[in-house]
């Protein structure tokens, strides 16, 4: 496994300011605070978490989108932490970004063919005839038709315009793509077309995502290694099969336990987690999950869990990873059945289009 | 290729297109009946600005006080004479390329120098502050007082007035401006242009400046119906067109002394103001849905 992407101590912290002129600063709100992770060539590593725990700043720091406070950012061994000029426009053609909103990410007065084109003609890559015809084979290849490169995104449905995103970053051939949540605004019909096409473009073209998603079934589906992100950091990171078959972190148990689930019998043993998300301007000493841990003990409000390895690729932060009372649920087989069914599908449709 | 067309069930198989490219801009503004009215009438106005030399029957400055005040329909007066017993139609043709000028002039420098406030307010954020009070400064003066300056300043005239508009359209335009790029830097198309590295010019003239337009189309029309008002209102102050020279505001002004013995003398050019005023609001409005594709059909 050759690292494309390793990012380490990665932090974002934010200054809270009051006042109008003479601003002073009252507080910082720790957005990423630490997060250490590696990304191999041709790999899916999915960030998973609750809303608001960093997920999509992680992402856009890895892309140098914002500025990082903390953190070194290796790319294909390179550090990029702080490069600007030439080499930043290097690794804005080497980085492409999906985004979530299908609506949101296409400039309404560009053709799709001309949103697809700019990257190109941003990086000097080709003449307009030669950006032309990669625009058309760049529809074909997500699935829409050449024609459509002279219409504008109103045109056409979420979906397509999810292809034609994918069309854009796939423009200049980048080796990492970052997803960020690109299937959650669509309908679950659409989501398994898009979520294969990521697949068989993956395949094809060598690429490595960044996939950030609330959705289990669609990380199951997708994902090689699984980070799991809460109020900043990384709380449990592992290959997808370990992660969802023995989970060792209590907020990891409960993301998964979540999941709605048919069997009626399970409904007594699952505890649903209390409370809120801590403020990220108020992050919690100890371990930052204390506040809802079902088994928080004394040494978890006083000492920080390192993330540390229990077993081979499998990291976690909680100090009582071996010791945590089996809760009995079969968390493979905890997705419901309707995601159950949502995979089977994925999985059909993945094999027909294989023969 | 199999592996992606079977999962692609939305896209289907693709038929062929059967309008391959959108109608020009021109073509839709002229499919709707009031668009093309505006555009017929704009041009028919600005044609008669320019030609105003050829078109006019009698020299601007002709007077003959055998004929001050006569009405319309006198013989070889078909509009009447104003005070002075000029023609009517001269002075109106001469008047509407006053007008015209100054207008147009006035929210096209005003407005340049007010996007390009704006756009850097909203682009470079370490300016918005200073950039923003400094409009305020402007905005807290009324149109008149800047009039009034650089009339003392530069002598009173068409291009002092010019001038002094400009300076009241900056602020407004630049708030307009900095509200509406403000809203579209926040979209996540943006953030895809900034992800493939482009430089801040080609994304202000690219992505951000063509999602302002809107607004920007229907405040410079507005703005043009209230500069030509303002002007008027500066020529009537004397800061304007000064007496000879005929611009519409000015012949207004200076009709409304026998308003009750000759009321065409102030009637006809306030007619044709209000024409203008309407013609390029109706005709700005077009323009901002024919170039929107939003709305293309």
């Amino acid at each position: 496994m050759s690292g494309l992407l390793e990012v380490s101590g990665l932090a974002r912290h934010y200054p809270v300011k009051r006042g109008v002129v003479l601003q002073k600063q009252v507080g910082t709100v720790r957005a990423v605070d630490g997060v250490s992770f590696d990304l191999a060539r041709g790999e899916t590593l999915a960030l998973v978490g609750e809303s608001g725990c960093g997920k999509s700043t992680t992402a856009r720091l890895v892309m140098r989108l914002i500025e990082p406070s903390a953190g070194t950012i290796r790319f294909d061994g390179q550090d990029v932490t702080n490069v600007g000029g030439g080499a930043l426009r290097t690794l804005r053609r080497r980085i492409q970004i999906v985004f979530q909103d299908p609506y949101a990410s296409l400039n309404p007065r560009l053709t799709v063919g001309e949103a697809i084109a700019e990257p190109m003609a941003v990086h000097g890559i080709g003449d307009a005839a030669s950006r032309r015809a990669k625009v058309e084979e760049l529809l074909r290849l997500v699935g829409l038709a050449p024609f459509h490169a002279a219409r504008y995104p109103h045109e056409f449905s979420g979906g397509q315009r999810q292809r034609i995103g994918i069309a854009r970053a796939l423009s200049v051939e980048p080796e990492l793509v970052v997803c960020d949540e690109p299937v959650s605004a669509l309908d679950v019909s659409i989501q398994a077309q898009v979520v294969n096409l990521m697949k068989d473009l993956q395949a094809r073209l060598g690429l490595s995502y960044l996939f950030i998603a609330h959705d289990l079934a669609v990380v199951k589906h997708m994902a090689d290694r699984v980070a799991v992100m809460y109020l900043g950091q990384i709380m449990e990171i592992s290959d997808k099969r370990t992660l969802f078959a023995d989970p060792r972190h209590p907020y990891t148990r409960a993301l998964l336990a979540a999941i709605p689930h048919p069997d009626p019998s399970r409904r007594g043993r699952v505890t649903p987690l209390g409370g809120d998300v801590p403020s990220p301007m108020a992050v919690p000493p100890g371990c930052r999950f204390h506040t809802r841990c079902p088994f928080a003990q004394e040494r978890c409000r006083q000492e920080i869990p390192a993330l540390r390895e229990i077993a081979p690729g499998h990291r976690t932060a909680c100090h009582f990873a071996e010791t945590l009372p089996d809760p009995g649920l079969d968390y493979s087989g905890g997705l419901t059945e309707a995601a159950a069914r949502r995979l089977a599908l994925y999985d059909a449709a993945r094999r027909k289009s294989a023969a | 290729m199999s592996g992606v067309n079977s999962t692609a069930a939305a896209a289907a198989t693709p038929v062929a297109p059967s309008v391959p490219r959108q109608p020009g801009t021109l073509k839709r503004l002229l499919r709707e009946p009031v668009a093309a009215i505006s555009l017929v009438l704009a041009v028919l106005l600005v044609l008669a600005a320019v030609l105003a030399p050829l078109l006019a029957p009698t020299d601007p400055f002709d007077n003959n006080l055998s004929t001050a005040m006569a009405v319309p329909g006198t013989p070889g007066l078909p509009l009447g004479a104003d005070g002075q017993g000029r023609d009517m139609i001269t002075r109106m043709l001469y008047g509407l390329r006053a007008t015209l000028v100054m207008g147009a002039a006035s929210v096209l420098l005003g407005g340049a120098a007010g996007a390009l406030v704006g756009f850097a307010a909203a682009f470079y954020r370490r300016l918005d502050g200073l950039l923003m009070r400094v409009m305020d400064v402007l905005l807290s003066f009324p149109a008149i007082l800047f009039g009034l300056a650089i009339a003392a300043i530069f002598g009173p005239g068409i291009p002092a007035v010019i001038l002094a508009l400009s300076i009241a359209t900056v602020p407004l335009m630049a708030r307009i401006v900095r509200g509406s790029a403000l809203v579209v830097m926040r979209q996540d198309y943006i953030e895809a242009a900034r992800a493939t590295g482009m430089s801040d010019a080609r994304l202000i003239l690219r992505h951000v400046a063509p999602n302002c337009l809107s607004p920007m189309f229907v405040f410079a029309t507005l703005r043009f119906g209230q500069v030509i008002l303002l002007g008027s209102a500066l020529s009537f102050l004397g800061l304007g067109a000064q007496p000879p020279v005929a611009e519409l505001g000015a012949m207004a002004a200076e009709g409304r002394t026998f308003l009750f013995f000759a009321p065409h003398v102030a009637v006809l050019p306030c007619v044709l103001i209000f024409v203008v005023v309407l013609t390029f609001n109706l005709l700005g409005d077009a323009l901002r849905d024919a170039l929107d594709p939003r709305l293309r059909v």
